[in-house]
């Protein structure tokens, strides 16, 4: 019975984590197409919702993969993965709170990793599957996507670059239509299965599911769910940093970054690497900047994002580690994760509820 | 056991995935932009065969984005 209210507030925080997680990432899909005029936002969002609700079925590579390979199934308990949640949640408010567009998914697999070692120690962790599917990935994949949104961007202007620049725009912003719904759908497919991966995970840890047993559709549907709302909701504050500040784009750099991120993206899917979309799609961002002018690049606010991207495993998992212990206080029944669900919840609303007063508008008198 | 840990041979095919599609996709889509570009500049001029010419490239260019697009998409579902 405890074991069970355990598995539905893992489950219920895994969903919450999704709906963060499309909030936080909104700006990562929307922000190119909104800054260069190809959508209006709110045309934009719906439409990234929507793609990220399909992009969800598509695979389930990566859900696997975070099931599987990153720490040892046999060790887990489903207030491991809670903790671990809480840590990703933490960890994404307050780069929300900040404006920083870091990596939901590295908070989210930090977040793990730190409650599993606080939990059984380092041999928790599957050395092989952190390193090889997450830490080398998240490394190589940006600079990928900066590469070949730089490649990208070059090609365009040497095929383009002489026409008259109306009809060029136009096209591009037509095109954008096309590589922001791939880029979406490429955040919902990768993105949306680390959630179900968790949520399997925790279903194997409570002897719900058996080892290697894939998502079933219920986890994969509320995952999608949860991501769409979340990617509906969206994050404006973040949309500023990643669509203006660190370039400010012309369509066909807009076009350029998205493909790339798309690309990238749906390519590592496809072999399971559970990637920050957020490090990927901001690398193409950069890439078809720096391919115009390298000047054009605001080099300052990409080295605040890097620093984000350097904390984000180990805070999450130093956040995550904090919670395990914090919920282990209550001992090993379910009044623990009640008791830290129901603190990180009046975290959340009373966060929300600050900034909200920040954004009240003056009265008049 | 580096090349285990690291996997190359997937992150490798990734990489160069991403290369093909990103940059082949982009290419392409842009000569259908020039296509479409060359069309209006071309009739206007009163030059009718050429902007046809240069109207039937973009069309061609743009189904094949279209293409590359929907290739990309199935072979995503197809594992």
């Amino acid at each position: 019975m405890s074991s069970d209210v355990i598995l539905v507030i893992v489950v219920g925080t895994a969903l919450a984590f999704d709906f963060t997680n499309g909030f936080h990432d909104t700006a990562n899909v929307v922000a190119t197409s909104i800054s260069t005029g190809a959508a209006p936002p709110q045309v934009a969002i719906g439409l990234a919702s929507l793609l990220n609700f399909a992009g969800a079925f598509i695979s389930i590579s990566v859900a696997a993969t975070v099931a599987n390979d990153v720490v040892d199934a046999a060790v887990i308990t489903p207030t491991i993965v809670f903790a671990g949640l809480i840590g990703a949640i933490a960890w994404n408010l307050i780069t929300w709170w900040v404006g920083l567009p870091s990596s939901s998914s590295h908070a989210l697999i930090g977040g793990v990793v730190g409650s599993a070692v606080a939990a059984a120690g380092f041999d928790a962790v599957i050395a092989e599957g952190l390193v090889g599917k997450v830490l080398i990935p998240a490394v190589v994949a940006p600079l990928v996507a900066l590469v070949v949104a730089g490649l990208s961007i070059g090609l365009v202007y040497r095929l383009v670059g002489r026409q008259r620049p109306g009809p060029v725009t136009r096209g591009f912003r037509y095109g954008q239509i096309i590589s922001g719904g791939l880029l979406a759908l490429a955040h919902g497919t990768n993105d949306a299965q680390k959630t179900m991966g968790v949520i399997t995970l925790a279903l194997v840890a409570n002897g719900t599911l058996g080892a290697d047993a894939n998502p079933p559709l219920w986890v994969i549907a509320s995952s999608a769910a949860a991501i769409a709302l979340g990617t509906y909701s969206g994050g404006w504050r973040i949309i500023r940093t990643t669509g203006s500040r660190i370039i400010k784009m012309d369509a066909a750099q807009g076009f350029s970054a998205q493909g790339a991120g798309a690309a990238v993206i749906l390519a590592s899917t496809h072999f399971g690497f559970p990637l920050s979309t957020t490090h990927v799609i901001n690398g193409g961002v950069m890439g078809a900047g720096a391919g115009k002018r390298v000047s054009a690049v605001r080099w300052g606010v990409a080295g605040n994002i890097f620093v984000a991207w350097l904390l984000t495993l180990p805070a999450a998992a130093a956040i995550g580690a904090a919670a395990y212990g914090l919920t282990r206080i209550f001992g090993t029944g379910a009044l623990g994760p009640v008791l830290v669900s129901l603190m990180a919840l009046a975290l959340v609303v009373a966060a929300f509820a600050r900034r909200s007063q920040r954004r009240a508008p003056v009265p008049a008198s | 056991m580096t090349a285990t840990i690291v996997q190359t041979g997937d992150l490798v095919k990734t990489v160069v995935a991403s290369l093909i599609a990103g940059v082949g996709v982009t290419a392409i889509f842009s000569v259908a932009i020039w296509g479409g570009a060359r069309f209006a500049d071309l009739n206007r001029g009163g030059r009718p065969l050429a902007a046809a010419a240069a109207a039937a490239l973009g069309a061609v260019a743009l189904v094949a984005t279209v293409a590359a697009v929907a290739f990309g998409i199935v072979v995503m579902t197809n594992k």
